[in-house]
């Protein structure tokens, strides 16, 4: 088994730069990534980026992969590329295929899920023609093998994606002979819209693609779009002929979580960042404590986000792996959350900023829900009320589980120590002082038990309803009898045990018959 | 939409055999999955589960919260069996 | 039909690329070195890389990232090879699938 520190998964801006921030802080960094390159897809990203100069704005997506690329290598991050994870398992251990070497595990302190966003699709008759593909396809061939899909390219979709692949394809020397969206106006941004509309590209809004067609010897050869009213339905007789030989699908990117989800990370569905996306704190932690998602796969946003998240992250990590100080990573992130509040700034940020927000929201929902660990059913505990220096010992010999320690001399007061305290109450009747209890505080969701040694003659039965007096005798509630203890060995010593509302755990000591004075 | 559009591009199912199936009883994207064979070709449900997920939403008039995506497990990328089957080699 | 974009305003002019020779369907087919087997293929103006096992349709480059599998074909005797992902290799023999395999026939 190889052990290293942080294991980061997927080599795009999120993960290259949680891979630059935990080893600036000296984490023992492993990169994976099961692309031939590193950069994720910054390399179809021929246009210059949005956002601040924090974010490379105004350079080529082309130029910040290599630059980020530079810096792992600057700062010695081992990368393995051509390799795929196929599984991430509990005790976050992880397995990959390493190229050339087979299998290989890996167990991680830490894990950062990088593994970004698939394009979606809609179908549509003739959608399985070759020359039908996705519009981030059409980019790769164009930006990354430099190969022209074809001449006449139909472009479904006018949100960013379709926009700038429109603009790229135009670069590349194709024609957009439409580009086409059931919605009335364009989803992306106005200035890519506007950067092909002045090329002549005609615009079909409120339109939808009704078939594709072709050949089984050319593939696709032209496709017929048709309007539709406010509900999407198409309107008979607006049907248009189109030569094509290309049609471009841009409709959306979903996560890809199935590595967190398979790690049993908790995900909920909010369509503005894609769909099911796994859900993560302020530190772009999972459900899974240990393991992170960061980028697009924890919702579909942009390259200056996901290099955002991938730093918080990092930063995150090396704190816990106390690599960093708290107050270093603290100021940190709060430069990045600055910077990240501002990419979510404006009508299209907006709507993100409040998605994440409710993803954090649901984040801690589902943590608060969970019990903690250590409170969780643990059984009844022993409570020893013995707070003065007497010369006294049963208690000690009494456990058999060497949970009660007090030594020499015998006046020391008992210790107990709860992990070795199974709670089987031996203590209770041989303390001659009556002063020791068991408490199960969860005993269920609402209510705890409290057992003690009852030596009077209205000892109450099994299932009766009686008062729980505290230790000043003062009514605190009525209380259901759960269990009378009479044993040969208890001497004469009955243990009660009562069920009280959570609250009154540490203060029910006592009680008496319903009416009694 | 036809019926005899491809939905699986993989295993070749249609919109059809999907939606006689959730007529059937079938409730969900698994439901589907064990039924038709529709996200167990190749590419795993990569291309066909979105649009699986938005018939059953279509059909049983659900929302998209409500319609749980399949289950992942290992391996989430195909792999060789006699590179999984292999003697594993620690030396890196 | 040549579709190799030789100019580019952004990406600037092709480079020269050492040419690699492969076979396809019995034809020879000049690629580049480094090139996608599907790239390549594509930029002979060949875009049907197999044809479905049930009802024997043509498919090709569908995502171009490895992730759909419509660009399988047989690459040296070998089923299934992802031809967006695969670079070409000097006299590789490269076949269109028909269903999961390389004979001619479907549901052989």
């Amino acid at each position: 088994m190889i052990e290293k520190e942080l294991v980061i998964i997927g080599a795009g801006p999120a993960g290259l730069s949680a891979a630059i921030e935990a080893s600036k802080a000296n984490v023992d960094v492993l990169l994976i990534d099961e692309n031939q390159k590193a950069g994720g897809q910054l390399f179809k990203q021929i246009h210059k980026f949005f956002g601040s100069s924090a974010h490379y704005s105004g350079v080529r997506g082309i130029d910040i992969g290599k630059e980020l690329i530079q810096k792992c290598e600057d700062l010695g991050v081992e990368i393995w590329l051509d390799s795929v994870v196929i599984g991430v398992f509990p005790n976050k251990q992880i397995a990959v295929e390493k190229k050339g070497k087979g299998l290989k595990t890996i167990r991680a302190k830490k894990i950062i899920i990088a593994t970004g966003a698939s394009e979606k699709v809609i179908n549509f008759e003739g959608w399985t023609l070759p020359g039908v593909m996705g519009a981030g396809a059409a980019q790769t061939m164009t930006n990354v093998h430099r190969i022209l899909p074809g001449k006449k390219v139909l472009m479904i979709g006018t949100g960013n994606v379709g926009l700038i692949v429109s603009y790229q394809l135009i670069q590349a020397g194709a024609e957009i002979v439409g580009l086409v969206d059931t919605a009335s106006k364009v989803s992306g941004y106005e200035v890519h819209s506007a950067k092909i509309e002045r090329e002549g590209v005609p615009l079909y809004l409120d339109h939808t693609i009704f078939k594709a067609q072709g050949t089984k010897e050319k593939g696709v050869t032209g496709a017929v779009i048709v309007e539709v009213n406010k509900h999407f339905q198409p309107i008979k007789g607006t049907e248009k002929e189109i030569d094509v030989d290309v049609v471009a699908i841009a409709a959306g990117l979903k996560p890809l979580s199935e590595l967190a989800n398979m790690a049993n990370c908790k995900k909920t569905y909010i369509s503005k960042l894609g769909g099911w996306v796994p859900l993560h704190n302020e530190n772009m932690e999972s459900t899974e404590k240990g393991i992170y998602v960061v980028g697009d796969t924890t919702g579909v946003e942009e390259a200056n986000t996901a290099l955002e998240e991938g730093r918080l992250a990092g930063v995150d990590v090396a704190a816990k792996l106390k690599k960093l100080s708290n107050s270093e990573s603290e100021n940190i992130k709060k430069q990045i959350n600055k910077r990240l509040k501002d990419l979510r700034l404006g009508p299209f940020g907006e709507d993100r900023l409040k998605a994440k927000k409710k993803l954090i929201k649901e984040y801690n929902k589902y943590i608060k829900a969970q019990r903690p660990v250590n409170d969780y059913n643990t059984g009844p505990k022993a409570v020893i009320e013995c707070n003065q220096e007497i010369p006294c010992n049963p208690c000690e010999s009494a456990c058999k589980f060497g949970a009660i320690t007090i030594g020499e001399p015998i006046t020391n007061q008992p210790k107990l120590d709860e992990e070795k305290c199974i709670g089987c109450g031996l203590c209770l009747h041989k303390c001659p002082g009556l002063a020791i209890f068991l408490v199960d505080k969860n005993y269920d969701n609402k209510n705890s038990t409290v057992s003690f040694p009852y030596e009077f003659s209205d000892l109450p039965q099994e299932g009766e309803m009686v008062e729980a007096l505290n230790r000043k005798g003062e009514y605190l509630c009525e209380a259901k009898v759960l269990k009378i203890k009479k044993l040969e060995s208890f001497d004469k010593t009955p243990i009660v045990t009562i069920l009280v509302p959570k609250k009154y755990a540490d203060q029910a000591r006592n009680l008496s018959p319903i009416g009694a004075d | 939409m036809k019926d005899n559009v491809i939905i699986c591009r993989c295993e070749e199912i249609t919109l059809g055999e999907i939606k006689s199936e959730i007529k059937k009883g079938a409730r969900s994207v698994t439901d589907i999955k064990r039924r038709t064979r529709a996200g167990m070709g190749l590419c795993q449900g990569r291309s066909c589960e979105i649009l699986i997920q938005r018939i059953i939403c279509e059909e049983l008039n659900l929302s998209p919260e409500e319609v749980y995506p399949a289950n992942d497990r290992a391996p989430v990328r195909p792999i060789k069996f006699n590179i999984l089957g292999a003697e594993l080699n620690e030396k890196v | 039909m040549n579709n190799r974009i030789n100019n580019h305003p952004i990406l600037g002019k092709r480079e020269e690329k050492e040419k690699v020779e492969i076979i396809f369907d019995g034809n020879k087919i000049t690629a580049e070195k480094g090139e996608m087997i599907a790239a390549a293929l594509y930029a002979n103006g060949i875009r049907i890389n197999r044809y479905t096992i049930k009802y024997n349709e043509p498919r090709g480059i569908f995502c171009a990232i490895g992730q759909c599998t419509d660009c399988s074909m047989v690459v040296n005797g070998i089923p299934n090879v992802r031809t967006c992902i695969t670079p070409v290799e000097k006299g590789m023999v490269i076949e269109t699938q028909y269903g999961l395999k390389r004979s001619g026939k479907t549901n052989d």
